[in-house]
């Protein structure tokens, strides 16, 4: 693979050059050749070599980083679990992926049932950086997103699948990272955002800056791009609804990119925040985790380019070797200006759902283009194409909402939220838009009020924290459409919720 | 204003975003001890903070918060 090799040449040509900064501490890119090749000798010592796919627990340092290295130089895929989560759903995700191994840097690791390689103690050894070869469809990482059944939905991606990426972005002549660069990673690595936040900055030798866990997210980067002078920046749009009240005391001058994607971005806000990045390109990025992170984008700029639809600025154009087709309810074409579900082909098309025949039978289909058979992934998104040729985001086709740039299937909380109720009440989660304009989660019930506790304490062992309803109301009767169904709108202005500014 | 009387404020501004009183506020209190807060519910408790006080935070000042110690004596300084 070709972009592992690379990723070995960016090491071993820039040791002095730092590679990462986790809480205030420096790491070269020596430092992590070293940590990558202890690690790797570890893989090899403990890991049979049929064993591919490697549980790796996310913590915020460098063996964490050096892990997902070390185990794509093995011809390895990293399966990652999130420490903040329940260890109830880790465990799901290992048995659904059969992993046996985990590596975790964790002092004390909860995977007692696990062979686990703790990366925190391992020896010294001489630096080892040259990859074993691997075939193109080996998987290089699987990351889990809500599921509608209350089981998580694994997606798995392979070498060729993240080969295609880093070919598609190197194509892009408007972006180019340099070894000088200072690079934001705010997400979690369970998260499908953080792969381009990593990988490209440790393709070019920058410097990966992390956010600490348990950090007041917006202002640790806040406090990055003023003291470390952050020169790129790739965020949820969420994260400036949040920093929008301080804008004015906001100038950074040394910002070259900035890359939004993992939810909409409103034209208003990208406006103001252009006036804080003086010196900057905006990126607005579109691409679901089932195509390796990114599958396009529209370049914004606050005087030329600010093309948008009820506010929401475009998502552009598809990236090299990428196409889009948007398609009716029978997965037909339709013409330009039409809105229907956006859906993504090419090399960085996902396999398929991990072990989900059924779901994999919904979200796929082929279709003849020219003489090819072309397999398309429905991304659920409503879009429609404008005559020149950029594509427009509308809204979603089902229940799904972005929590945090976290995907969230409704369903999923509901299910477990009803899950230990005795009182077999109607529940209903519903995606509320605070004032600051991000999405928060309420849960209806329908009933007299009674003590929630339980139904919380059963939800929190089962779901990460972002699933985890913040407003409750009880409603003695669900309003109803015409046709029937339960009117979530209306059911949306029974949460009142705190609103500021 | 007495330091009890602005911890006292400050928790109702914890109690009106969080929607439960299950929590004692003390200056060494971090995000990790209090059920709920954390990164969203932070600028609800910020915000109904500064409405409660009728003051406003400079960003420079947040930045640098980390527990209620913190919180309690940017108001006294704003006060």
């Amino acid at each position: 693979m070709k972009f592992v090799r690379k990723l070995q040449q960016s090491i071993e040509n820039h040791t002095d050059h730092n590679a990462l900064c986790i809480n205030n501490i420096f790491y070269t890119y020596k430092d992590f050749a070293n940590e990558i090749s202890k690690i790797r000798k570890a893989i090899s010592n403990t890991i049979e070599n049929k064993e591919k796919l490697i549980g790796l627990v996310t913590n915020d340092d460098i063996q964490t980083y050096a892990t997902i290295i070390a185990l794509w130089f093995e011809g390895k895929a990293y399966v990652p679990i999130n420490p903040s989560t329940p260890v109830e759903r880790n465990i799901k995700i290992l048995e659904l992926t059969e992993a046996k191994y985990i590596i975790d840097s964790s002092k004390e690791s909860d995977y007692k049932d696990y062979v686990v390689i703790k990366s925190l103690v391992l020896e010294h050894t001489r630096i080892n950086l040259k990859p074993k070869q691997v075939s193109e469809d080996q998987i290089a990482y699987i990351l889990f997103t809500s599921g509608t059944t209350g089981q998580p939905k694994g997606v798995p991606i392979t070498f060729s699948n993240v080969e295609a990426l880093v070919d598609a972005v190197d194509a892009e002549p408007e972006f180019n990272l340099l070894p000088t660069d200072r690079c934001l990673q705010m997400f979690e690595l369970t998260f499908d955002f953080s792969v381009v936040t990593y990988l490209f900055p440790f393709l070019s030798a920058s410097c990966v800056y992390t956010i600490p866990k348990g950090a007041i997210k917006y202002f640790y980067i806040f406090k990055l791009i003023k003291e470390q002078k952050l020169t790129v920046l790739t965020m949820v749009p969420s994260i400036i609804n949040y920093l929008r009240p301080y804008f004015p005391e906001i100038n950074a001058p040394d910002v070259r990119y900035c890359s939004f994607g993992g939810g909409a971005l409103h034209s208003d806000i990208a406006n103001e925040w252009s006036n804080c990045l003086p010196n900057c390109k905006i990126f607005n990025y579109y691409g679901p985790t089932e195509f390796t992170v990114y599958s396009g984008f529209y370049p914004y700029h606050k005087e030329t380019h600010k093309k948008s639809h009820n506010g929401i600025i475009s998502i552009g154009t598809p990236q090299k070797d990428t196409l889009y087709l948007i398609v009716d309810e029978g997965n037909n074409k339709v013409p330009v200006g039409v809105t229907g579900e956006l859906c993504l082909g090419g090399p960085q098309v996902t396999p398929g759902y991990w072990k989900n025949k059924e779901r994999n039978a919904q979200s796929f289909f082929t279709r003849k283009e020219h003489t090819i058979e072309q397999r398309y992934y429905k991304t659920g998104d409503l879009c429609f194409k404008d005559k020149e040729g950029d594509y427009q985001y509308v809204g979603r086709a089902d229940f799904q909402v972005k929590i945090r740039g976290y995907r969230v299937e409704l369903a999923e909380i509901e299910f477990h939220a009803k899950h230990t109720s005795d009182k077999k009440a109607n529940m209903v989660a519903l995606d509320i838009i605070n004032s600051l304009g991000n999405a928060e989660l309420g849960l209806a019930i329908e009933s007299e009020e009674f003590d929630t506790k339980e139904i919380f304490e059963y939800m929190k062992t089962k779901m990460p924290d972002y699933m985890i309803p913040m407003h409750v109301r009880f409603i003695k009767e669900f309003p109803h459409s015409m046709n029937g169904k339960i009117d979530r709108k209306k059911l949306r202005t029974y949460f009142d919720i705190k609103t500021n500014r | 204003m007495s330091k009890d009387e602005i911890l006292s404020k400050v928790k109702e501004a914890f109690v009106s975003v969080l929607e439960h009183d299950n929590f004692q506020l003390t200056d060494e209190t971090t995000a990790n001890d209090v059920d709920g807060w954390e990164s969203v519910t932070h600028m609800m408790i910020i915000s109904e903070v500064e409405k409660i006080f009728n003051i406003k935070f400079k960003l420079m000042d947040l930045m640098n918060m980390n527990n209620v110690g913190d919180l309690v004596k940017t108001i006294e300084s704003e006060l």
